[in-house]
């Protein structure tokens, strides 16, 4: 809801002829004729009487007029929010006014819902939603509209226009191109977002509703990409650059992806030199998590994922003929910054010394099982340092070159001198 | 998009990030007099300043597990002792870590130890301040990972001597430890000398 500053009344006792006249225009705009010297004592009673803050009292009775005279708006609405503003200036928790063009239309997920979708200005790009209770002309994409007295609102984090029972919908003329800013997809945030990148993977879908997922790259980082079965979607091609207008940015346990539903892709001539995404650390082992050490994974091909003790997969339920693994999870810190590593099972056999098939055994023949495993692997790479290398995303390495640092005495000369030189 | 957008930061910086373990010799630990919160929350993190002028939330030390004890009957801890070069950490370990502590329980000194863990000050019922480390993990390691550390160790401090009067922590140090860089030099070159040419 909208929340009401108040302002006191002294200040705004002298103010309610203004209020008045502010709700007869309103009225006035909508064809209605109400008196001027109806509104002025009603608000004087709120105000003065009641002690109500003026802008709720005009808010109670504009509410009172409209249904006096039939006309349908939503909760709080009319108190704020006929102005109209830039798409990007909608900040959650406001009630705005908004014209821009649907850019894009994506298939309601209810039917609740009646249309959901992308509306932009020359400002910015917002997500909308309709719903069906809204009873708002069919909204067709590539056309402007004025959206009047809608709710921005935070769903997941991201900023949403909820159009209700009482906006008002028009169609409307623009004059104008309407150009999206394309980003660098180091630079996207929750929301709209518009990249130039290539598809330099394509993940095996989890799910059959799924049409294609996989990682999308630019010069400066990579994105993970979902595109879900709809009409007349087409699968992006593997080492395609592709120009991407208007893909949903959606944020989970802080990793952003991109939902290309509402997008538009167009292939691109020529390549892009994509950030190989890899990166280098030579730090400390700091923290081993669970979850590292010998694991199950789910057998049902394209899944692998990892089982609880209870032979559990989260997608495909109880899984008893599971494959054995070894990996570990951990910190590396350098001191100055830290990050998530993943080493996967051929560098922890180096490191450790101990094969799958030594770690399986280990488990069947020790009373602590999988835990035995876990305490070796532990006291082999904790707290030593390593050189880690490989793909980082999101702040995770994962890491397909992982060895113990060996002492440097070139290092080690170098910084005498660095300590000593300057005394 | 536009300036508004751009001016809003990135989300991704709101979710939990982990402190980053600093790296400090014994001697300069010991100085450290200033500890506060980075926030007005029950679980904003509590850093020590350095001397040398850094927060510090969490340490990765490595050296020599020189003795240990077990103390308190109800709430078993152990206290240990870690030489560096330069000096002696204090690190205990509570049943607030099992971890490190059934770790430290299976360390027989003398032996190389790389310890992580959350630094914090005491004060004696005399007066005296006391640095101790509240260890998370404390494991054996090879000789080779303590020289490592010396090295690794010089560097960070030499970096951060060289950022003194550059940073706002560094500034806040000056004012609360007034230590003159050229005694934190020669500390770094005497750690540096006893190790093997």
């Amino acid at each position: 809801m909208l929340s009401v500053p108040y302002l006191g009344t002294e200040m705004y006792g002298m103010d309610i002829p203004e209020i008045a006249e502010r709700i007869s225009l309103k009225f006035v705009q909508k064809g209605c004729n109400v008196d001027r010297q109806k509104i002025e004592p009603k608000l004087r009673r709120l105000i003065e009487e009641f002690g109500v803050p003026p802008a709720e009292a005009e808010r109670t009775v504009q509410n009172e007029l409209f249904r006096e005279f039939g006309i349908v708006i939503g909760p709080g609405g009319g108190g704020g929010g006929s102005e109209k503003k830039a798409i990007a200036e909608a900040v959650p928790g406001e009630w705005v006014t908004v014209e821009g063009r649907v850019v894009a239309l994506s298939r309601p997920p209810s039917p609740a819902i009646s249309a959901t979708g992308v509306l932009s200005d020359e400002s910015g790009s917002i997500r909308f939603v309709i719903w069906s209770k809204a009873s708002a002309p069919e909204i067709r994409t590539g056309t402007w509209y004025r959206f009047e007295s809608a709710v921005v609102d935070e769903f997941k984090g991201v900023s949403n226009l909820k159009v209700h029972s009482g906006t008002k919908v028009t169609e409307i003329t623009h004059e104008g191109a309407l150009i999206p800013n394309v980003r660098k997809i180091s630079e996207l945030s929750p929301g709209v977002g518009n990249v130039r990148a290539k598809v330099i993977q394509e993940w095996e879908a989890n799910h059959e509703r799924m049409l294609q997922t996989g990682l999308l790259g630019d010069e400066t980082a990579t994105i993970k990409f979902v595109m879900w079965k709809e009409e007349g979607k087409e699968r992006l091609v593997p080492g395609t650059v592709y120009t991407i207008y208007y893909a949903m940015v959606d944020e989970y346990n802080g990793r952003l992806s991109l939902n290309l539903n509402t997008a538009t892709a167009i292939p691109e001539e020529g390549d892009l030199a994509v950030s190989s995404g890899e990166s280098h650390m030579e730090g400390a082992l700091v923290h081993i998590a669970p979850g590292s050490g010998l694991i199950k994974r789910c057998p049902v091909e394209g899944c692998n994922r990892v089982l609880s003790r209870q032979n559990y997969c989260p997608v495909h339920e109880i899984q008893p003929k599971y494959i054995y693994d070894l990996r570990i999870k951990g910190w590396i810190d350098d001191g100055i910054k830290t990050n998530e590593v993943l080493v996967q099972r051929e560098m922890v056999e180096t490191l450790t010394g101990i094969t799958l098939d030594q770690a399986q055994e280990i488990a069947e023949n020790n009373p602590l099982g999988m835990d035995e495993v876990f305490l070796r692997i532990r006291d082999r790479v904790l707290g030593r340092y390593l050189d880690c290398g490989g793909r980082e995303i999101d702040r995770r390495i994962l890491a397909n070159t992982c060895a113990f640092c060996t002492f440097n005495p070139g290092k080690h000369a170098d910084l005498l001198n660095r300590a000593g030189g300057e005394q | 998009m536009t300036p508004a957008d751009q001016s809003r930061p990135p989300r991704r910086d709101l979710s939990f990030e982990r402190e980053p373990a600093r790296r400090v010799f014994a001697s300069e630990l010991r100085e450290a007099r200033v500890q506060f919160r980075d926030g007005t929350d029950e679980k904003s993190p509590s850093y020590v300043l350095l001397p040398t002028g850094e927060r510090c939330n969490r340490v990765f030390i490595v050296g020599a597990f020189t003795e240990k004890k077990r103390q308190g009957d109800q709430n078993i801890f152990y206290r240990a002792r870690v030489a560096d070069p330069t000096g002696t950490f204090s690190v205990m370990a509570g049943s607030y870590q099992p971890e490190a502590m059934q770790q430290i329980a299976r360390i027989e000194p003398p032996a190389f130890v790389a310890v992580v863990g959350k630094p914090s000050l005491y004060e004696t019922p005399d007066g005296a301040i006391i640095v101790s480390v509240r260890a998370e993990s404390a494991t054996i390691v090879e000789r080779e990972v303590r020289d490592c550390w010396v090295l690794d160790t010089a560097q960070k401090t030499l970096d951060r001597i060289d950022a003194i009067g550059k940073t706002p922590d560094s500034e806040r140090a000056a004012q609360e430890y007034h230590i003159d860089p050229v005694v934190y030099r020669k500390m770094v070159y005497d750690a540096l000398s006893q190790l093997k040419m």
